[in-house]
């Protein structure tokens, strides 16, 4: 057994820190004050090639594995987590969904700017009465000479409506399984497709500097051309993009967690009460270690799923496993680096109030914590 | 064009720092960094190559462990790298330094050499003086910019007040400063890359050096102690309504800053 990173993976992992110490913190308070979404930093991360991380450079990525661009995320969600989930959004459900499933054409058309950063895209999948039971999506197409007409609503679509969005991919229904499941299937929604409207984005409690946004589809018509995999495949296909996001996320939220400690231990050694610092108080201190023992293990979790998945094994019970963990995991985090920092913990000029709200969300999003424990028992 | 970038690996700014009973720094692989001095003449180099085309090689003195150093200038966009690495160099000093890598480039040969202004680990800053004297090339110490055309160089040298224009024939060697630009970050193509690109490694032998020249024993340099800087800075707190607006504004008058 061996647990070295390979050289690649450790300079990935430096140099996402540097850029996120350098670049996103020092504007991380302002994007969460604002709501603004980073097209500053997005770009910068465009440049750099941090947008199409695990893809093959013949389809404009930088050929990195998918740990790689775990050790990426997690770095970069400790800068911010808005800028993380954008990152992870636009990569694991976005550009992903068309590396596995497109076509060679529609990996040239649609990945190959994806994948050098030069559009975010979106993928639509939760809808107003869809949510953890996704199955029972109510957006339907149907096709009539050659053409989808696609009619219903997806809500909170991150990514959905930058200025550098290129479109959406949403699963709809397109009739019934011989059992009687509804048949689900991948369509490509270009930005700027008569009758996708893409509503104002949501106030939100964290993740505030994302871009999340209610979709709806009045009579949009997209060509056969725009079918993402075969017709009632689409199920299979959002399974397998989420069981892989779900390892992403697990990254994210190890980078939110060492973030609260970062900021706990930074200001424990400097507040001073009864006379000496905080952390002097053995209190604080086991609080630290809990928060550096839970990092660790929800760190090596996702290592493992990550391997898991990069060597081909079945993933989804330890994907579950570390999403569930890790974001478990940064909420106790967040929760701790409020107390240790007292009522300056509940003051927005300090880090750790924003990493409390941010964190909430890292429970519900690609799947709740309970639809975790669900998948988790269905695989013992 | 050949330009060739001097880099150094030292321990990270931030490492706790800890001396040898030889009073030699404790270097430990996991603080080791490119000095960030150089990250400026890495960046310069590649700017330069970026507008005339040519050749980008990294040099570098030091353990065999610092090809992990040259790796991140070659993920920068550096073509290849050269390592001088032997046994027989440990403790050498700026002087001896200068002298192998003055041979090295000799070796390797060049049309600019680029420097950063010192390390972050002694400060020194006196190599790239000591190479150009070794090699009997001019220096362009200081630099904030630089033209280059293929014959000649111009930098604007640094100075107390303003800068002077300073010209050379190339080959030349020149030592930038901060203020030159800003070091990119590696792409992540280039971290791909870097794996696959060629670190060569030179030993004394392979650059014909005798080493009873270089290394400890030869150096005219010794440090016989090292303690702690503490600074103390200290600043002056005005409190309350007894006119501490109308002193702070005297501060600033006296200082000259309204
Ligand atoms: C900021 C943000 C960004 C998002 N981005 C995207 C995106 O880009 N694309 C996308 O498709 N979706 C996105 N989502 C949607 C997200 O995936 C869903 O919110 C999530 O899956 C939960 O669905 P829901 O909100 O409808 O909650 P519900 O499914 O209504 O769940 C409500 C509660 O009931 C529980 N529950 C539901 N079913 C069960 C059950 N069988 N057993 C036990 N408990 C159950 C849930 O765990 C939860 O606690 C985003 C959400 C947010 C908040």
């Amino acid at each position: 057994m061996d647990f070295s990173l390979s050289d690649e993976q450790e300079m990935i992992r430096d140099m996402c820190r540097e850029f996120a110490e350098e670049e996103i913190k020092p504007r991380a308070e302002e994007l969460d004050r604002t709501g603004a979404f980073p097209y500053y930093i997005v770009r910068k991360m465009a440049n750099l090639g941090l947008l199409g991380l695990p893809f093959p450079e013949e389809y404009g990525g930088a050929g990195a594995d998918f740990l790689s661009y775990c050790l990426a995320l997690e770095e970069i969600g400790r800068g911010d987590a808005s800028v993380g989930i954008t990152m992870e959004a636009h990569t694991s459900l976005g550009a992903t969904p068309f590396y596995l499933f497109g076509t060679e054409e529609q990996k040239q058309q649609y990945l190959v700017p994806l994948a050098r950063g030069e559009q975010l895209w979106a993928f639509g999948l939760t809808e107003p009465n869809a949510g953890s039971d996704s199955a029972g999506t109510e957006t339907r197409a149907v096709k009539s000479n050659g053409v989808w007409h696609i009619n219903g609503a997806k809500n909170f679509i991150t990514n959905a409506g930058t200025d550098m969005t290129g479109g959406v991919t949403i699963t709809a229904v397109t009739g019934r399984q011989s059992d009687g499941h509804k048949q689900i299937t991948n369509f490509i929604v270009p930005q700027g497709t008569p009758g996708y409207l893409i509503g104002n984005p949501y106030h939100k409690m964290g993740w505030k500097a994302s871009d999340t946004r209610p979709l709806s589809f009045e009579d949009c018509q997209v060509p056969d051309a725009n079918r993402l995999g075969d017709e009632g495949d689409g199920f299979r296909q959002f399974m397998s993009i989420l069981n892989a996001g779900r390892i992403a996320i697990a990254a994210l939220s190890v980078g939110l967690a060492q973030a609260c400690l970062d900021e706990s231990l930074k200001y424990s050694r400097e507040r001073q009460q009864f006379g000496r610092p905080i952390a002097a108080f053995q209190t604080i201190q086991f609080k630290l270690a809990d928060m550096a023992t839970e990092i660790e293990l929800a760190r090596n979790m996702y290592y493992k799923a990550a391997w898991l998945h990069m060597e081909g094994r079945p993933y989804t019970r330890e994907a579950s496993m570390a999403k569930l963990f890790a974001s478990e995991t940064a909420k106790r985090c967040a929760d701790q680096a409020v107390q240790i920092h007292g009522g300056y913990g509940f003051m927005d000029e300090y880090p750790v109030s924003r990493f409390w709200r941010n964190v909430k969300v890292h429970e519900i999003g690609e799947g709740t914590s309970e639809v975790q424990r669900i998948l988790i028992y269905k695989n013992l | 064009m050949k330009i060739v970038m001097c880099v150094k690996e030292t321990p990270s700014t931030t490492a706790e720092k800890r001396f040898g009973a030889d009073m030699r720094l404790e270097r430990r692989k996991e603080d080791a960094i490119i000095n960030p001095f150089d990250e400026y003449s890495i960046e310069e180099g590649l700017r330069q190559q970026e507008k005339h085309g040519g050749e980008t090689i990294v040099l570098s003195m030091g353990p065999a462990t610092a090809t992990d150093t040259i790796r991140k200038a070659l993920a920068m966009g550096a073509d290849r790298g050269v390592l001088v690495s032997d046994p027989a160099l440990a403790g050498s000093d700026a002087v001896a330094t200068a002298r192998v890598l003055a041979a090295a480039l000799q070796k390797i040969g060049f049309d600019l050499v680029l420097f950063g202004s010192a390390a972050a680990d002694a400060y020194g800053g006196i190599v790239p003086s000591a190479v150009a004297e070794f090699l009997g090339l001019p220096l362009l110490s200081f630099a904030t910019k630089l033209d280059e055309d293929g014959t000649t160089a111009k930098i604007e040298r640094q100075a107390e007040v303003g800068y002077n224009t300073v010209e050379t024939q190339t080959p030349a060697l020149v030592s930038v400063m901060k203020s030159i630009n800003e070091p990119r970050y590696p792409s992540m193509k280039g971290i791909m890359q870097s794996k696959k690109k060629t670190i060569d490694t030179m030993s004394l032998a392979d650059l014909g050096i005798e080493s009873g020249t270089v290394g400890a024993g030869a150096s005219g340099e010794k440090a016989l102690s090292a303690e702690k800087i503490t600074t103390q800075r200290k600043g002056e707190i005005y409190m309350g309504n007894d006119g501490a607006a109308e002193r702070v504004v005297a501060f600033l008058v006296e200082q000259k800053v309204l």
